[in-house]
């Protein structure tokens, strides 16, 4: 079997574009889901029943479907109901926020949660707001406990932008496999496509360990 | 905007076979990734000294690469190095196996880990050997804290089967695909596989949140 390698460095350029696009997926989603995330928890513990409901129903739904599914859903779906085009990057973008808002909104609302009752009677018993004392109180020590699982939540959502390359958002894997149908140097391209993920991918991992070590909450 | 469900239903003995495929792709995956992940956490917590570096280097290195990628990898790269052609479900088995298997050697070293030496030495005081400590104290107790997390795996399984939609295993997602391409009615065939997703997944989810309260407490030591 012949392999030819060099085809790698002819596409260098297309790989490299693909790889910021992923990456630029990843920065972009955790922009939005990180506050889709706090709003959810904030709207799951404000005790407005219609609110809390709504929250919840958002988070059950979208942890218990395949991201792969709300992908293409999503690519269907929204042009339809909203009547407005929507190129493949900004449905990319719904689809994975859709997703990670709900993992963080549960993240949050744990993080949240696990803030003693003691501490926001006595923010109340200081005279603060309940805005202030989510604000000044709650949530700063909440962002330190949820710090890791964000971080392991960032990876996860790293590699889970490799699936909206089924709608063909050029990114790293739509990328690769183009490349790969176009010069049929399939083993080459699908071991370089694996290899820029692992690069990516591995500091991150070890870095999440650390932060989870770093972070661990013992009581 | 008018729904029409009736490509669902006039397809629904070849969405049914899909759902059956799914069910068992994720059964097949979960055995075969509790056997081989539980393999791998053990040998990398009690295994010889030179096996644990290449074992940790599998475990990290499936967790940073996306499960398509594995996934494309098994179906299309791997047969022209070994000369064996997997069919897709087979290659959706060995390649789920590979990624979910490093995720419950992590789940299996973070249980034994999280019992405390003062057991095992204890163990040691009474006159145990290693096998035995580890048998019968060390083992019963790390399971129960396992438990939770290997119903997360089970609901992390069933969705992953759906990415093996992209190298055409037949199952539930890929069979929504065809009915959807045959069909002019994607939206109502995508949200019939969004119900069907999650009334298996959220009963599942579910059951993991009540095994973990009844079993939290014999978890303790």
């Amino acid at each position: 079997m012949n392999f030819d390698w060099s085809v790698i460095w002819r596409n260098a350029d297309a790989l490299v574009e693909g790889t910021e696009l992923t990456i630029l997926l990843a920065v972009v989603t955790m922009a939005i889901a990180i506050p889709g995330g706090i709003a959810l928890a904030l709207m799951r513990l404000s005790g407005v029943r219609v609110l809390a409901v709504t929250s919840a129903s958002f988070v059950e739904l979208f942890r218990n479907l395949p991201l792969i599914l709300v992908i293409y859903t999503a690519y269907y779906i929204l042009p339809v109901t909203t009547g407005l085009s929507f190129s493949p990057i900004s449905t990319a973008i719904v689809a994975l926020s859709l997703n990670v808002s709900a993992y963080n909104g549960e993240t949050f609302r744990a993080g949240i949660a696990s803030i003693r009752r003691g501490q926001t009677e006595a923010a109340y018993a200081l005279g603060m707001t309940r805005w202030q004392t989510t604000r000044d109180i709650v949530l700063p020590q909440a962002i330190r406990r949820v710090l890791p699982v964000l971080a392991s939540t960032w990876v996860s959502l790293f590699k889970d932008t490799s699936l909206v390359s089924v709608i063909s958002v050029g990114e790293l894997a739509y990328t690769s496999m183009r490349i790969r149908a176009q010069t049929y140097r399939v083993l080459e391209m699908l071991t370089a496509m694996a290899a820029i993920y692992w690069l990516l991918g591995y500091p991150q991992a070890k870095l999440v360990d650390w932060i989870n070590r770093k972070y661990a909450v013992s009581e | 905007m008018e729904l029409d469900y009736s490509s669902v239903f006039d397809s629904w003995r070849f969405l049914l076979g899909g759902l059956g495929l799914t069910l068992a792709l994720s059964v097949l995956t979960m055995l075969c990734s509790l056997v081989l992940g539980g393999a791998i956490g053990l040998a990398r917590c009690y295994g010889p000294q030179w096996l644990r570096l290449p074992l940790v280097f599998y475990i990290d290195s499936m967790r940073s690469v996306p499960v398509l990628v594995v996934l494309v990898w098994t179906y299309f790269a791997l047969p022209l190095i070994t000369g064996v052609t997997l069919s897709p479900f087979w290659a959706a088995l060995v390649a789920l196996t590979a990624q979910l298997a490093a995720y419950v050697a992590e789940i299996v070293r973070a249980g034994v880990t999280s019992i405390r030496v003062g057991q095992t030495r204890a163990a040691f005081a009474l006159g145990m050997s290693r096998t035995q400590t580890i048998r019968t104290i060390i083992l019963p107790q790390a399971l129960v804290r396992m438990m939770p997390a290997f119903g997360s795996i089970l609901s992390i399984t069933i969705k992953d089967t759906a990415i093996a939609a992209v190298i055409a295993v037949p199952e539930y997602m890929n069979r929504s695909q065809t009915v959807a391409g045959q069909g002019f009615h994607p939206i109502e065939v995508f949200t019939v596989a969004m119900a069907v997703y999650f009334i298996i997944l959220f009963p599942v989810t579910r059951a993991v949140d009540m095994v973990y309260v009844r079993l939290a407490h014999l978890g303790r030591s």
